[in-house]
């Protein structure tokens, strides 16, 4: 396998208005990884992941996906490029239909034939869909709307998925679903930025981990590492 | 624990729930009787109270007061929780009370001279509503056709559905034939066979009792029979949900056609008028389909439309017009013809749409409305300012537009002209229907329900939005152009703020996000009003109640999109 950093994050500052939320986070998440990112709330997570996809503009630093920099680049074209940004909260088109929001994630793809074949397979990672294909989203369970949200983005193709909490609000069954299912996305090939509260869950999956504490990274390593710190037992894994 | 139970004062619930009832059914009818009040205040019932659906019989003003008491009934027995018999009697309550307001009203008007405020408060106001009763005989009168007004609410309320539906027919047949007499007698003007139903059901001033009846009766069967069918049909197909989505599909068509067929064969036959009418009906349809695109579609609030209305009708009377202000008067420019000249108006509107688009890219929400209004705004005083007026002809306007010509004919019959209008609604509205489900149009429903994960999914906010804004303008240039050659000139005055309050307006009303719905909503709020002049006056009340009354009933729109009725139909995410 190709073990060179398909995103990498240097010395990245972003400030909202006058504030400065992330000041000098450097991350690498290398080809076919999972790296797990944990901190507090309001550590600045969901900040550097819409950063990355370039909702957000970065004050300094650059960030480079597959060789290019993309750190000013519009968000559809970052989009384009190959990277996939799963939003905190869902956030699906609410009025339209499971499978609506699936077709509007495949929205830069022509390959008829391709798109059904994708959404064929992920209906069978995601067997619940099947049986909501035709419902309004809006009025899906919290796990089911998670899965079409991350369904939705594997639509289009994407070479690298940023997923920001995945978990939150899921019930332990569904949350182990959730993560099961990211450690099978990441089996078929799939590199993934993960953002998580549940650190003991988003640790052992990791191959990697990262620990933000206000706006900067204070620990990093291998995810079984980082479990067995006692700074992390203490803050995290409580 | 139970002496717990025990210090809880308790009320006795059957004398509660009665209690509770009597209230709605005072706060009801207090509702109805103010409205009345009001009504008679301003000079709405003096106005209904000279429009007569049957002759020597009926009023719209009788109609008015009658619906009123009826609603406070439906109302009344809908939300009454207690026995039948104790709705009964709150239903009539309900309505008697409705009915007390106006007494008052007459017992003020007799002490008291009111006319100084209220102009409409005179005493031949009430005389014709009441049949020359008096007072007592009068007050009598209001308070039993209040009741009686709220029995047959509530009554029709209570029925099951099919025989409501076909008395709400039979009704409103009778009040179409009234009320629109006059159009309809001219309908009817011709051949043989025609005029002698004429003559059957209508005396020269308006519906003849018989008349009514006739009508009542014919809706009433036909929807019956409609009904029967429709049953039938249900019956043979059985249940199936997958099978209901096609024939949706076709009977949505079927209305659709049936609407298009209306509209072609309508004003044909109602004279030139309503020709004219149906003229500017058509040009608010174009306009409504424009703006549909930026506030239905992509979902960017537009307060300053008009703004592109104006520079399709005033590059129109640049390119066009026979008068110092036109290009060709001062440039070596060559005078066009009107054809020559759509293209241009259309594309000098997408133009500036797009121009118009680019500051507020990155506004959202209740800023962008007001930015878009601001904009608006800026375009007519450029319009009437001085420093425009050498070229644009100020307040004076530009006058000596050609009409369009087709081989050589001038088109200056207003009907030809409705025609014409018409064909440019049927391309646009193809072109609108085609977008919304084009690739385009997805990327419009993304951006509007989300942006940041529309950009997340590939798509180009500043391209989309751009487009949407040029589309619009572009349906908007081509009104706009027409406007100026149906009017043979343009005033900078037709270009208020006003006519993007309309478009948005009929939108609402009709469905956003609907082509049908923009039709619905253009005849009602642009062809009912002036069809019904003599209510001119109060075209804006009316305007204020309709909104309220759809965004109450039917916040979807009278004609919804199925996507949009799934919008307001479904909570949002958390
Ligand atoms: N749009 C904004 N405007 C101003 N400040 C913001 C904005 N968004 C986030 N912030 C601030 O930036 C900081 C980091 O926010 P961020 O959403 O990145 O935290 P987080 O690590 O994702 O937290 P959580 O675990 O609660 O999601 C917080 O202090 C937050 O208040
Ligand atoms: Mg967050």
């Amino acid at each position: 396998m190709n073990v060179q950093p398909i995103l990498q994050v240097t010395n990245l500052h972003v400030s909202y208005d006058q504030i400065e939320v992330l000041r000098g986070v450097s991350l690498s998440v290398d080809h076919g990884s999972i790296v797990t990112l944990i901190g507090a709330n309001g550590a600045g997570k969901s900040t550097l992941l819409r950063c990355i996809s370039g909702i957000l503009r970065p004050k300094m630093g650059s960030i480079t996906f597959a060789g290019a920099e993309i750190g000013e680049r519009p968000a559809h074209l970052i989009a384009r490029s190959g990277l996939a940004h799963v939003p905190e909260g869902r956030r699906l088109f609410a009025k339209l239909t499971v499978d609506e929001n699936l077709r509007m994630g495949a929205f830069r793809r022509n390959d008829r034939r391709g798109i059904d074949n994708d959404r064929e397979h992920l209906l069978e990672v995601f067997p619940r869909l099947r049986e909501r294909f035709r419902q309004v989203s809006g009025t899906l369970s919290g796990g089911e709307q998670q899965m079409v949200a991350m369904a939705r983005a594997l639509m289009s193709r994407p070479r690298m998925l940023l997923l920001d909490e995945p978990s939150m609000g899921l019930s332990p069954i569904m949350v182990d679903f959730v993560f099961e299912t990211i450690r099978k996305i990441n089996g078929e090939g799939m590199t993934i930025l993960l953002v998580e509260q549940n650190a003991s869950l988003a640790l052992q999956i990791a191959t990697n981990a990262y620990v933000i504490e206000n706006g900067a990274i204070s620990l990093e390593g291998s995810g079984v590492h980082l479990m067995d710190d006692p700074r992390v037992r203490e803050a995290y894994l409580g | 624990m139970t002496t717990a139970v025990t210090t809880l004062p308790v009320l006795h619930p059957a004398r509660s729930l009665a209690r509770m009832d009597m209230t709605l059914a005072l706060r009801a009818g207090s509702v109805a009787g103010i409205v009345a009040v009001y009504a008679a205040a301003v000079g709405i019932l003096k106005v209904f109270g000279q429009r007569e659906v049957i002759v020597d019989h009926l009023t719209l003003g009788h109609v008015f007061l009658f619906s009123l008491a009826g609603a406070c009934g439906a109302y009344v027995w809908t939300r009454s929780k207690a026995s039948i018999r104790l709705r009964v009697i709150n239903v009539v309550i309900a309505g008697i009370a409705s009915g007390f307001f106006l007494v008052a009203l007459i017992a003020l008007m007799a002490n008291v001279n009111l006319r100084w405020m209220f102009t409409a408060l005179s005493s031949d106001l009430l005389r014709s509503l009441i049949y020359d009763r008096g007072a007592v005989g009068g007050s009598v009168l209001f308070l039993g056709a209040g009741a009686l007004g709220a029995i047959c609410g509530a009554l029709l309320i209570g029925l099951p559905q099919t025989p409501r539906r076909c008395l709400v027919w039979g009704l409103s047949a009778v009040l179409i034939a009234g009320v629109f007499q006059e159009l309809i007698q001219i309908a009817l003007r011709f051949g043989w066979p025609i005029t002698s139903l004429r003559t059957f059901l209508y005396v020269w001033r308006g519906l003849t009792l018989q008349g009514a009846m006739i009508a009542f009766a014919t809706a009433f069967c036909v929807c019956w029979a409609l009904d029967l069918g429709r049953r039938h049909l249900r019956r043979r197909r059985g249940p199936a949900d997958i099978d209901v989505a096609i024939p949706r599909l076709r009977s949505q068509l079927a209305s659709a056609v049936l609407l298009l067929c209306i509209l072609v064969v309508f004003p044909l036959v109602a004279g030139s008028y309503i020709g004219q009418v149906m003229m500017l009906v058509s040009l608010f349809v174009l306009m409504g389909m424009g703006l549909n695109i930026e506030v239905g579609l992509a979902g960017l609030l537009d307060l300053g439309f008009v703004a592109f209305f104006a520079v399709g009708a005033y590059t129109m009377a640049l390119l066009t017009a026979d008068s110092e202000f036109a290009l060709a008067h001062y440039t070596s420019l060559p005078s066009l013809t009107f054809w020559m000249a759509l293209p241009l108006a259309v594309l000098a509107a997408t133009g500036i749409g797009i121009l118009f688009g680019l500051p507020v890219l990155g506004v959202r929400g209740d800023y962008l409305a007001v930015a878009t209004l601001g904009l608006g705004e800026i375009v007519r005083v450029l319009v009437i300012s001085d420093a425009a007026k050498p070229v644009l002809g100020g307040a004076q306007g530009i006058l000596q537009v050609p009409k369009p010509t087709i081989g050589g004919i001038e088109l200056v019959d207003p009907m030809h002209l409705f025609y014409l209008t018409l064909v440019f609604v049927l391309v646009a509205a193809l072109i609108a229907w085609r977008l919304e489900g084009s690739r385009l149009g997805r990327a419009w429903t993304a951006i509007r329900d989300d942006e940041d994960v529309a950009q997340a999914l590939g798509i180009n906010l500043v391209q989309c939005k751009l487009l949407a804004y040029g589309l619009g303008a572009a349906f908007a240039g081509l009104a706009g152009a027409i406007f100026a050659a149906m009017l043979t000139s343009v005033y900078p005055h037709s270009f208020s703020l006003l006519v993007s309050i309309n478009v948005l307006a009929l939108l609402i009303v009709g469905g956003l996000g609907s082509l049908p719905g923009v039709i619905v909503g253009a005849l009602l709020l642009i062809g009912l009003p002036e069809v019904l002049r003599e209510f001119n006056e109060y075209r804006f009340l009316f305007y204020g109640v309709l909104l309220i009354v759809v965004m109450q009933w039917r916040p979807e729109g009278l004609w919804p999109s199925p996507q949009r009725k799934r919008e307001v139909r479904t909570p949002r995410l958390g």
